[in-house]
């Protein structure tokens, strides 16, 4: 499947434009990559806040419910930035990531992160401060806050060794 | 640049070196990454702030006291690794345009940092509840935004040059 999918790109339309346009638009590499690297300033500004202040350590004075519901529209605008530029350079070279092993490390961490800060904004959008109401609640905050923190940390570390995977392993 | 002898000294040391040729490298940039991430995103929140566009039922005062410890501490971490990366090749990066156009930015940031906490926030009981917030505090803060975009642009550029 995953062959499949990345020999299909390959031979797409979607990969010559992405090709020409990372070539042939003066600085676009460097460009795209600063936004991506600007999105995950937003996901520090966000979710992981919202992480810090679960687990104690952030702007005391703020109030979590209220920064759940302001903050985190902006993770999902972040990730969707993030996923198109990220697109762009896996586009161009589908070989290099579908077979990356550090790509595999950085979206397994992704996917459960992304989950986690799904779980802490939908139940908090449905019934307002629902992560306060209850000790077992306030705990299972700091535990998926602390758990979420880790897997972001990771996300970010692991992005940026996916460049540096190509000295790591020997892959085709 | 000044002082030649200084910056090939440098990058002699038995420390650059061992960056340079190991798995540090890659360690080192890739915790420098994640502290700009948090220096901007922590800057982020208290310029939106100052803007007048983001937080505004929090004080600005309360808002910037609570996030700079946050943001001087990611920016120690990203001026460890980023020296320990420079050292490897100092007399390169010295002369290297993207990256003395990083340092300026960085040294614009700091001084308009500076120039608003000597002024600006000097009389900010004034406005610090207030819904719209002071032409100069709109100034700093767009201003920040744009310099700290500019020093990860930079910085990104220098990977791509050298």
């Amino acid at each position: 499947m995953r062959e499949a999918l990345a020999s299909a790109l390959s031979e797409s339309q979607a990969r010559e434009v992405a090709v020409y346009l990372l070539g042939n638009v003066p600085g676009l590499p460097p460009i795209a990559q600063s936004l991506h690297i600007l999105g995950i300033a937003v996901v520090m500004a966000s979710i992981v806040m919202v992480d810090l202040k679960f687990l104690g350590l952030a702007v005391p004075s703020q109030n979590v419910s209220e920064m759940i519901r302001r903050l985190m529209p902006w993770t999902w605008w972040a990730l969707l930035l993030n996923a198109l530029t990220g697109l762009l350079f896996v586009v161009a070279r589908p070989n290099r990531y579908f077979f990356n092993p550090v790509v595999g490390w950085k979206f397994s961490m992704l996917v459960p992160a992304v989950a986690l800060a799904f779980v802490v904004y939908r139940l908090n959008k449905k019934d307002a401060g629902y992560w306060e109401q209850s000790s077992l609640r306030r705990v299972s905050a700091r535990v998926i806050a602390a758990v979420s923190l880790v897997l972001w940390i990771g996300v970010v570390l692991a992005g940026r060794w996916i460049a540096y995977a190509d000295y790591l392993f020997f892959y085709e | 640049m000044p002082f030649p002898e200084f910056w090939t000294w440098l990058e002699g040391l038995p420390l650059a070196e061992h960056i340079g040729f190991t798995w540090w490298f890659p360690f080192l940039e890739s915790i420098h990454v994640l502290a700009i991430a948090l220096v901007v995103g922590s800057i982020l929140m208290v310029d939106l702030r100052l803007l007048g566009v983001a937080a505004l039922g929090y004080a600005a005062s309360r808002v910037t006291r609570e996030l700079i410890p946050w943001t001087w501490g990611a920016l120690s971490v990203a001026v460890v690794t980023g020296a320990g990366m420079f050292m490897t090749r100092a007399a390169t990066y010295i002369e290297h345009p993207p990256f003395q156009i990083k340092m300026v930015l960085l040294l614009l940031a700091g001084v308009n940092m500076t120039l608003f906490q000597l002024r600006t926030f000097r009389n900010i009981e004034d406005w610090d509840t207030a819904a719209v917030t002071p032409v100069a505090a709109r100034i700093a803060g767009a201003t920040s935004l744009l310099l700290w975009a500019g020093v990860v642009l930079a910085g990104r550029w220098i990977g791509h040059t050298i």
